[in-house]
């Protein structure tokens, strides 16, 4: 880890969103210091100019650093961002294995498999099923139908892992990528209990106080809270969201 | 540079975008492969899944070092680190391999996802919804606007060379056309840099020889341009028939 001469200054720009907290959870389960600037979506600040220096995506999660030879590092993309952490910091390798392994070859296909597969396809059954202005049952279904394909596909490791986690013998970044994700199945509309290895890895994952605690930055994390709630209600909050606000300001555009 | 090596194994469908960015690589880095090319109708089943429980396309095996990998952006990312000792698509420093990762992570969750459902909604899904189709295209826009803008005064992503992170790119700009459904010579229409790069990476042997050996096996399985067999009309008649167990060879072939 950072020795005194290591020049870090680690600066977490996230917001309360499952891409957001795999960094958060990261962090604190490496017990790394970091700063935290929450980024507000309702007041569209991921959009702003500065933050557009830092990732001109717009988007959340970024980080900032300064690097070993003094300079400032910037990065987006939760999976680089991810990557770059353990790499640089994680030398006893609690949550990663050794670059030019075998199981870390396998953790970077679970971790690409989330950024491009399990990320976008439960956003985008988010969308339709909680967002879109406008009801269109196959692309619910559809994505909803993507989305408990891919659970299944994690079902199927976990069932045959014998420590309960995607690769190997231990946490990786691969689990932590993925866990926000699972855990806000409910806001997706799918059914957790279809997948009971999947649920029991969930609840695991909480028993390490980094992922614990990091779930929580940069505010409480609520998809747990709201797993009892009906579908109704979670439409309520939806409707109140920045995302539908953002839809509804496209559909007054036309 | 491959001498001494066994050849690395691709499976890949050849309809799709993703296997090519594997072989792409693996015709920059002059390595030897042998594909196994295989049709759509099995990618969720064995021996596939055997080698990627996603069943999705492309999958390697590497017999000189005894690996199976799979996701198109964990395999490139080996590639390079395994066999590109003289760094012709990446760089000798952590911090530009640490950027170049994060492009590879932005093709990754941002390009094809949105090629992809922007193609599903324009072209494979069989009513036109006009919301999603907007949302779609308008992301596919707002994608390519965020490249224009950074190789605004720059050719490449990261640093001055070319890097297995704009390589990553090519395959699904290269069908942009038949994502919007538009002209081809307008697919970069707004975003002159973006075609600029595109284009100098495009008129690169290695991606010609990619391309040739994929019109080759596109041929081989009768497969027409929206990666349909020959008389199949369309996707909804495609899945039936893969369902009902069907042989979906062109007869005419
Ligand atoms: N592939 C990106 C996705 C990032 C992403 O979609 N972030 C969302 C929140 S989870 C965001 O910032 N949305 C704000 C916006 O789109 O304006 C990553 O994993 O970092
Ligand atoms: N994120 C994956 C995506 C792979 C993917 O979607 N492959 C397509 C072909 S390009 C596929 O196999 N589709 C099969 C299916 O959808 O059933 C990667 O980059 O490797």
């Amino acid at each position: 880890m950072a020795d005194n001469k290591d020049p870090s200054d680690i600066h977490l720009y996230t917001a309360a969103t499952p891409n957001g907290i795999k960094v958060s959870m990261l962090l604190e389960e490496l017990g790394l210091p970091y700063k935290v600037t929450d980024i507000s979506f309702s007041k569209n600040e991921q959009k702003e100019p500065w933050f557009l220096e830092i990732n001109p995506n717009g988007r959340i999660p970024a980080l900032t650093d300064v690097f070993t030879d003094g300079s400032q590092i910037r990065l987006f993309e939760s999976g680089a961002i991810m990557q770059y952490l353990v790499d640089r910091y994680d030398t006893e390798h609690k949550v990663s294995y050794p670059r030019g392994s075998k199981e870390y070859y396998d953790v970077n296909s679970w971790l690409f498999w989330q950024m491009g597969g399990l990320g976008p396809m439960q956003g985008q059954a988010n969308h339709f099923f909680r967002y879109a202005p406008e009801k269109i049952p196959y692309g619910i279904n559809r994505y909803q139908n993507e989305t408990r394909r891919l659970y299944s596909v994690m079902e199927s490791q976990l069932a045959k892992s014998k420590s309960g986690y995607l690769v190997g013998d231990k946490l990786t970044i691969a689990d932590i990528a993925c866990w926000g994700w699972v855990a806000a199945y409910h806001w997706a509309g799918v059914d957790i209990k279809e997948f009971p290895h999947l649920e029991a890895w969930m609840e695991k994952l909480l028993q390490h106080p980094g992922i614990e605690k990091g779930r929580h930055v940069p505010e409480r994390h609520t998809s747990l809270d709201w797993k009892n709630l009906s579908q109704e209600e979670l439409d309520k909050r939806a409707a109140n969201s920045w995302v539908r606000t953002e839809s509804s300001k496209d559909q007054e555009k036309k | 540079m491959d001498q001494g090596l066994k050849p690395i194994r691709v499976w890949l469908t050849p309809s799709g975008p993703n296997p090519w960015k594997v072989v792409v690589i693996l015709e920059e880095l002059r390595l030897s492969y042998e594909v196994v090319s295989f049709k759509f109708d099995h990618v969720k089943k064995k021996p596939f899944t055997d080698l990627n429980p996603n069943g999705r396309a492309p999958a390697i095996e590497d017999p000189n070092t005894d690996l199976v990998l799979w996701e198109s952006g964990a395999v490139i990312t080996y590639l390079v680190q395994q066999y590109d000792k003289d760094k012709l698509l990446t760089y000798n420093t952590l911090k530009e391999q640490h950027l170049i990762n994060q492009w590879l992570h932005f093709q990754m969750s941002g390009q094809g996802p949105y090629w992809g459902t922007a193609g599903w909604f324009n072209v494979l899904h069989p009513e036109k919804v006009p919301s999603a189709i907007e949302r779609y295209n308008n992301q596919v826009k707002r994608v390519l606007g965020v490249l224009e803008g950074v190789l605004a005064d720059k050719d490449w992503l990261v640093d001055d060379k070319m890097t297995y992170a704009d390589l990553a790119f090519v395959p699904w700009n290269d069908r942009l056309e038949s994502v919007l459904l538009c002209p081809d010579e307008d697919k970069f229409a707004g975003f002159p840099r973006v075609k600029a790069w595109h284009e100098s990476m495009t008129c690169r042997p290695a991606w010609k020889r990619a391309m040739e050996k994929r019109d080759k096996l596109m041929d081989e399985q009768g497969l027409m341009w929206n990666g349909m067999p020959k008389g199949i009309k369309n996707l909804q008649e495609y899945e039936a028939k893969i369902a009902a167990g069907e042989d979906t060879t062109p007869k005419d072939s």
